[in-house]
C-alpha cells in the first residue's frame, strides 16, 4: 500500500495563499516530483503532506484513510530534509536507529534493521563515525538510512540533493532512482531542477503561483505542454515564444502567419472556437534545441549577440524586434558561427506549439507514443 | 621584521601580519591592561607571605623578607572554623546554580522553539528584573524573610541568589539554542519522538556546552553575590559563607592581614578547581555535521 490522494487542499498563512486548491492523486510505488520556480507552494504541499504543517483546507487521504490530523509517524511516512537535518552528537548507527528507539523496538531487531539499511546505502564502513566526519553525500545517505529503517510506505523527498555538487548529485540521483526500484515505494520528491524531474520521475507535478499547471509524465510534458508556463519551465534553455496572427483553422490545424510566411501547425483547434480564433493574436512556441541553420519550413534572419561554445553544443542569443526577452538557439556540435553577424535559421511546423490569448495550448496532432518510452507493465 | 619568537611572516596569513611596531603596541597594551587586573592578586599573594609586622614597616617592601607559608597553617588555628565557611561557600553557590539549571534549561529551550502570546513581554520582564541588583530589593526581602521564618537559614542564602541569577541565564541559553536548527526538531517528529523526547535526546546533548557556560556563570555570580544576602539573612556564625567568614580575622585591635589573604585564596581555590573542572566540558562545534550551513 502506499496510495496519497490530495482533494482541493489549500495552506494559507495568514491571509497570504500559498497552495489554492490542489488535487491529485499519487498512485502505489510511483515516483512522483513537485517541480516548480521557488515560492510556488511545493515545500509547503510536501510539508503537509509530511504532517510539519496544519492544512487549511481539503483533504490529504491515504490509503483510504484521511490523516489530515494524525502525527507525521502514523500516517506511514518518512521524511529526507533538505539540510539532512541529522543528530550531531549520534554516530552513524545511532542516528539510522533513532526512529526505532523511539519505537522502543528490541536490540537486536535494531541492529538487524540498521544492518540492513546501511547495506543498501553502503554505510557499514561508517556506522560509528559522527556525522561531522562524512562527506555531503554520505551525510545524504544516512538521512536516508534514517527514512528507510522504518519501512514507511511513502518516502517524502524535500529538494535532497540542492545542497550537494553537481557531480555528486548526478550519484544520487542514480542511487535514488535505484532505492525506488528496489524498495518499490511510493516516493514524494520535491525539487526546483527540472533535470532531476525529467530524470527520475514516473510522473511531474508541476506547480505555479500554488495551482497545479500540469501533470504527466516527464516526455508527455515536453512534447504537450498544457500552457506557455509548463513549456518555458520544461526544457532547457526555456522554449521561444513568439506573437503570430492566425489565418486561417482546418482539420489538420491552424495555419499562421509567421514574418509572412504561411505555417500549418498541426494542432487540434476545437471545432467551436475556429471562426472566432481566425485573424486573432496567437503565442508560437519553438525550442531552442528544433531550430536549425540554413533553410527550412520557417526560415528567419537574426543576429545574435553572444555565442556560447559547449563543444557538445554551440548556444545563440538574439535580440528580436519588439521583444524583451532574446531568442535562443542550441545547435548540436561545434559550429563556426560568430556574434554580430547576420546568420538564417529555420525550424520545422511540425516542431512547434501554438498557445491561445491566455496562454493555454492547444494540443499537437502527434501521437505522444512514438515519443516516449513505453509505460512498463 | 618581526621578532623571531613569532611566527614566520611567510607562514602567517595575510590578515594577521603586523610590522615591528604594531606587535610591541600590542603587547604592551596586553602588559598594561594585565598589569592593572593582576596587581591585587599579586600584591594580596605578596602580603599572605609576609609576616604581620613586616606589613606596617616603613618603608614598605613589596617583596617579602624571609617570607614563609606560615599564614597558611596558622589561619586554621585563628580561625577554627574557616573549613565550614568553605563548604558554606561551596554548598549554597552549588545548590544555586543546581536550581537554576533545573529552571532555566527547559524555559529557555521554551523561547527558545515556541511561540506563544506575551512571550515578548514575558522576556522583556526577565531583562528589567535583572538591572534591579539584588542590594535595590534587600529590605523588601528581608521582611518576607522575617514573616516567613526564614532567617538565618540556607534557603535565605539559596533562593534569593537564584532568583537573581534566572533571567540573565534564560537569555543567555535561549540565544544558544535559537541556534540549533529547527529541522532537527522536525526530524524528530517525524520519526516519532514527542516533544520531551526530542528535548532529552535531542537537543540537551547539542546545548551541553551552552549549559556548562550557564553552569559556570551561575556558580561565579552565586559565588560572589552570596556575601550581601549572607551579611542581611544571616546571623547563624555555623551558616556563614566565605566572604563572611573573612570578617573572623578582623580582631577587635587589629587585621591579621597575612592570613586573611591566605584565606581569601585558600577560599577562591575550590570554586577554581570547580571551574576548571567544567571548562574541560566546553566543546565547540558540537553541531558540525547536523544540517548543511
Amino acid at each position: 500500500m502506499g496510495q496519497l490522494s490530495l482533494k482541493n487542499v489549500v495552506k494559507t498563512f495568514g491571509d497570504f495563499e500559498v497552495v489554492k486548491g490542489v488535487s491529485l492523486d499519487v498512485h502505489e510505488g510511483e515516483f512522483m516530483v513537485f517541480v516548480g520556480p521557488s515560492g510556488c507552494g511545493k515545500s509547503t504541499l510536501l510539508r503537509m503532506i509530511a504532517g510539519l504543517e496544519h492544512t487549511t483546507d481539503g483533504d490529504i487521504v491515504i490509503d483510504g484513510k484521511r490523516v489530515n490530523d494524525l502525527a507525521p509517524v502514523k500516517r506511514g511516512i518518512a521524511m529526507v530534509f533538505q539540510s539532512y537535518a541529522l543528530y550531531p552528537h549520534m554516530s552513524v548507527y545511532e542516528n539510522i536507529a533513532f526512529p526505532l528507539r523511539v519505537e522502543r523496538a528490541p536490540e537486536d531487531e535494531i541492529r538487524k534493521k540498521v544492518e540492513a539499511a546501511a547495506a543498501i546505502l553502503h554505510l557499514e564502513s561508517r556506522l560509528k563515525q559522527k556525522p561531522g566526519n562524512l562527506s555531503g553525500g554520505q551525510r545524504q545517505r544516512v538521512a536516508i538510512g534514517r527514512a528507510i529503517v522504518r519501512e514507511p510506505e511513502i518516502f517524502l523527498f524535500d529538494e535532497p540533493l540542492s545542497n550537494l555538487d553537481a557531480a555528486l548529485r548526478a550519484d544520487m540521483r542514480l542511487e535514488l532512482t535505484r532505492l525506488h526500484k528496489q524498495l518499490g515505494a511510493t516516493m514524494v520528491y520535491v525539487t526546483h531542477d527540472q533535470v532531476e524531474a525529467m530524470t527520475m520521475a514516473d510522473r511531474i507535478v508541476v506547480l505555479n503561483g500554488g495551482y497545479i499547471a500540469q501533470v504527466g509524465a516527464p516526455l508527455e510534458l515536453y512534447h504537450k505542454p498544457q500552457n506557455t508556463f509548463v513549456a518555458g519551465f520544461i526544457g532547457n534553455p526555456r522554449m521561444n515564444f513568439m506573437p503570430v496572427k492566425c489565418v486561417a483553422v482546418s482539420d489538420t490545424g491552424a495555419e499562421i502567419d509567421f514574418n509572412g510566411q504561411k505555417l500549418t501547425i498541426a494542432v487540434d483547434v476545437p471545432a467551436d472556437q475556429r471562426t472566432a480564433l481566425i485573424g486573432t493574436k496567437v503565442t508560437l512556441g519553438i525550442r531552442p534545441e528544433h531550430i536549425a541553420i540554413g533553410p527550412g519550413d520557417a526560415v528567419m534572419t537574426i543576429r545574435p549577440t553572444v555565442i556560447e561554445h559547449l563543444g557538445q553544443q554551440t548556444l545563440g542569443y538574439a535580440a528580436l524586434p519588439d521583444r524583451e526577452e532574446n531568442f535562443c538557439f542550441v545547435l548540436t556540435g561545434t559550429q563556426i558561427i560568430k556574434d554580430d553577424q547576420d546568420i538564417q535559421v529555420s525550424f520545422s511546423a511540425a516542431d512547434c506549439h501554438l498557445f491561445d490569448v491566455d496562454g493555454n495550448a492547444f494540443e499537437r496532432s502527434v501521437e505522444l507514443s512514438a515519443m516516449t518510452v513505453p509505460a512498463q507493465t | 621584521m618581526a621578532l623571531k619568537l613569532f611566527k614566520k611572516d611567510q607562514t602567517r596569513a595575510m590578515i594577521d601580519r603586523y610590522s615591528w611596531a604594531e606587535l610591541v603596541g600590542i603587547y604592551v597594551g596586553i602588559a598594561l591592561f594585565l598589569f592593572f587586573m593582576l596587581a591585587p592578586f599579586i600584591e594580596g599573594f605578596l602580603v599572605s607571605l609576609k609576616p604581620l609586622a613586616q606589613l606596617f614597616s616603613s618603608p614598605y617592601s613589596f617583596l617579602p623578607e624571609n617570607g614563609s607559608f606560615e599564614a597558611y597553617r596558622t589561619m586554621w588555628v585563628s580561625v577554627p572554623s574557616f573549613g565550614r565557611y568553605i563548604f558554606n561557600s561551596l554548598l549554597i553557590s552549588t545548590i544555586a546554580t543546581i536550581i537554576v539549571l533545573i529552571l532555566v534549561v527547559p524555559a529557555a529551550y521554551a523561547f527558545a522553539r515556541f511561540k506563544f502570546k506575551g512571550m515578548a513581554m514575558v522576556l522583556a520582564a526577565f531583562l528589567a528584573v535583572s538591572m534591579f541588583s539584588g542590594a535595590v530589593l534587600l529590605i523588601p526581602l528581608f521582611r518576607l524573610m522575617r514573616t516567613l521564618g526564614l532567617l538565618n537559614t540556607y534557603f535565605a542564602m539559596i533562593v534569593p541568589g537564584a532568583a537573581f541569577l534566572i533571567p540573565s541565564a534564560i537569555w543567555l541559553l535561549r540565544t544558544y539554542m535559537m541556534r540549533i536548527p529547527i529541522e532537527l526538531n522536525e526530524a524528530a517528529y517525524m520519526d516519532g519522538a514527542s516533544q520531551f523526547y526530542t528535548f532529552r535526546r535531542v537537543i540537551l546533548p547539542i546545548a551541553r556546552p551552552g549549559i556548562i557556560v550557564v553552569a559556570i556563570m551561575t556558580f561565579i555570580g552565586a559565588y560572589a553575590q552570596q556575601f550581601i544576602f549572607a551579611l542581611t539573612f544571616n546571623s547563624k556564625t555555623e551558616f556563614m559563607p566565605l566572604p563572611v567568614g573573612l570578617f573572623a580575622y578582623f580582631g577587635k585591635q587589629e587585621v591579621i592581614w597575612n592570613e586573611l589573604m591566605a584565606a581569601s585564596f585558600v577560599g577562591i581555590a575550590p570554586a577554581m578547581v570547580i571551574i576548571f573542572f567544567l571548562q574541560r566540558y566546553l566543546v565547540g562545534g558540537l553541531t558540525a555535521g547536523a544540517i548543511k550551513q
